[in-house]
């Protein structure tokens, strides 16, 4: 007779119940390990997606992700000339929010070469990429849009030719591509009353410090903020060329620091994602202990509500084996059936989830067998104190 | 042969200046069909002897011979305890101690399982025990949907499971009203006289002694037998 099936089934709403909980808080915790893996996958994306050996950014800079970087737009040319350097394309790189199939949305917008440049979308999920050097886009689905769709930017509209899939920025932000110039304009072009507002203050400041109108009017253009600047230039080097001889030459000659692509991911590793990943860790740490320590308390508690029975079952002679099994049987059912419907819960969660999950096989293993193993301690605790109650507690009023 | 033989059996607590001497010395025996009162104030001892019969609490000296088997010789002889308890104790508590979420065939049939009956033989068993016991109507019933009369009918039945050649009943009327306390005790005579059961009834219901083939009486741990007129003195 398996006495805990009979009393699950005498007792199944209880049971689905504290499952029902349970499984609740592994669910949070599976979704959390989906978040912090999340965070790192996003973090590094655009790097491991963007096909370039080195990353040529401002001197003194970790740009362009994990810091901010200017450089002149023709820099990239310098580059494309310095020894095993096989190609140099300039890239543009910054947050922008609009609003956007009728939400306002914060994307990144990447602008490169659109003719044969680096730093474009790898793989096109539908459409194609951008073949025209003006007023097209492609865009992540996250965004809502749809190949065909116009997007106002600027001053001017933009059409969706192609959508790629899981293209984010470092905040899981979703990428928009566009050529290098429209990702210029975009970035630097004002609207008419900016502009005038401007240029007004810049005369005035010229005014006051004693220069004529006609002066002034020529100095102007020296004052306005110029927009043909880059953020980056990306490399690719030639077969057998050493990317460090490269990158100390890029250093030592042009005045630019150089990253490779392991470097540049690791600037965001032990840079912007730390801290978040580290808080992050913490919280699943926290999640995981309380959820063994809750897995632990029902199991005893379960333990708790039979222990006259327990006494009872010693007295008639039923052998140890029987109230082992009688617990570990339900500890392990409450811990399997727990994280089965936690990971259903996850499974349902995650498409509409608004940041990004990545879940890895082998930590979702992890999880399950420490909450597997704290099931077992748990029980074997239980056990330890059904074992030592005395039976002669069946006896007596 | 006799189903119990106690001789010099004692029980001290503690060492030294705090022993309490909880059980002196007591000797008696119980043959098959016979059914034993054992009655005594509260801290008289019943519940040593009883603990010390039932094979829970190990005695501090004397000897105890059940079955003819020698469990107890101024020490465990090395048998399976638990296992010789199984086999051949049925016990009856007070509070009936059902296994709650077992119905009361199930109950009954727990006990054979646990002998190395199987499942189809252990419940046709106990549904002739029940019925036996005539209370085959609530086979299928949980024990929170019984009467206290019914669930110590039902806890009868677990104790005679394994036709037991001792059945060792802790207050077994305590718990019920004065006519199910008289149909329990009749109960017990009967099974004493038809299966050929010894059994044992600790009890502080002086009503409930009429019948019984003898009657113990504890005092401050000191075990001596009541005589008819004695036991009929302690009744009134």
């Amino acid at each position: 007779m398996d006495l805990a099936v009979k009393d699950i089934r005498r007792h199944v709403g209880k049971f689905l119940a504290t499952i029902a909980g349970v499984a609740m808080l592994l669910a949070i915790v599976l979704v959390m390990n989906g978040i912090y893996q999340g965070n790192i996958a996003d973090g590094v994306w655009l790097i491991d997606n963007t096909a370039t050996d080195l990353w040529v950014v401002e001197r003194g800079r970790g740009g362009p992700i994990n810091e901010s970087s200017r450089m002149p737009k023709d820099s990239y040319r310098s580059v494309a000339a310095t020894p095993g350097v096989a190609r140099a394309s300039p890239l543009v790189l910054y947050t922008a929010q609009r609003e956007i199939a009728g939400t306002s949305q914060q994307f990144t917008i990447v602008g490169y070469d659109v003719f044969g440049g680096l730093g474009g979308p790898g793989r096109i999920a539908q459409g194609r990429a951008i073949e025209a050097p003006h007023y097209e886009m492609v865009a992540d689905r996250k965004l809502g849009l749809a190949p065909g769709d116009r997007v106002a930017l600027a001053t001017h509209d933009y059409t969706v030719v192609g959508l790629t899939e899981g293209a984010v920025d470092a905040a899981g932000n979703p990428l928009v591509y566009l050529s290098l110039p429209d990702a210029q304009e975009v970035q630097f072009q004002q609207d008419n009353r900016a502009l005038e507002a401007a240029r007004a203050a810049n005369l005035k400041r010229l005014e006051r410090v004693g220069y004529t109108e006609a002066q002034s009017e020529r100095l102007l253009p020296l004052l306005s903020a110029g927009g043909d600047t880059i953020n980056a230039v990306l490399v690719t080097l030639e077969p057998g060329a050493d990317p460090s001889a490269v990158a100390a030459h890029v250093r030592d000659w042009l005045y630019f620091n150089v990253f490779t692509t392991g470097e540049e991911r690791s600037l965001m590793l032990e840079g912007r994602l730390r801290r978040m990943s580290a808080v992050l860790g913490l919280f699943r740490g926290l999640l995981v202990v309380v959820s063994i320590v809750i897995i632990a308390l029902i199991v005893y508690v379960l333990t708790i509500e039979k222990i006259r029975s327990i006494a009872t079952l010693k007295l008639i002679g039923a052998p140890n084996s029987v109230i082992v099994r009688l617990i570990m049987e339900q500890s392990l059912a409450l811990t399997l059936a727990s994280f089965a419907v936690a990971y259903a819960l996850r499974e349902a969660i995650a498409p509409g989830f608004p940041r990004t999950l990545h879940f890895l096989a082998s930590e979702t293993a992890v999880t399950f067998a420490v909450m597997l193993g704290g099931g077992v301690v748990a029980s074997l605790m239980a056990i330890w104190h059904a074992l030592r109650t005395p039976p002669q507690l069946a006896l007596g009023g | 042969m006799a189903v119990l033989e106690v001789t010099g059996v004692s029980k001290t607590f503690g060492s030294g200046e705090l022993a309490v001497q909880a059980l002196k010395p007591a000797t008696f025996a119980v043959e098959r069909g016979e059914l034993i009162a054992l009655l005594g104030p509260s801290g008289s001892g019943k519940s040593t002897l009883l603990l010390s019969i039932s094979l829970i609490l190990e005695p501090s000296a004397g000897r105890i011979v059940m079955n003819g088997t020698t469990v107890y010789d101024d020490g465990w002889t090395g048998i399976d305890v638990r296992a010789f308890r199984r086999r051949n104790i049925g016990f009856v508590f007070q509070q009936h101690n059902l296994i709650p979420f077992l119905t009361a065939q199930e109950n009954v049939a727990l006990m054979m399982q646990l002998n190395g009956a199987s499942h189809r033989d252990a419940a046709r068993r106990a549904r002739e025990l029940l019925g036996y016991l005539e209370i085959a109507h609530r086979a299928d019933s949980l024990p929170a949907n019984l009467s206290g009369g019914e669930q110590q009918r039902v806890a009868i039945g677990r104790a005679l499971a394994n036709e037991p050649r001792l059945v060792l009943a802790d207050e077994p009327t305590a718990a019920l009203d004065t006519e199910r306390g008289t149909r329990v005790m009749a109960l017990l005579r009967k099974i004493a006289r038809e299966r050929g059961s010894a059994v044992i009834t600790v009890t502080h219901d002086h009503r409930m002694i009429e019948g019984f083939d003898a009657v113990y009486h504890l005092d401050d741990g000191r075990l001596s037998k009541l005589e008819r007129e004695a036991a009929g003195a302690v009744r009134g």
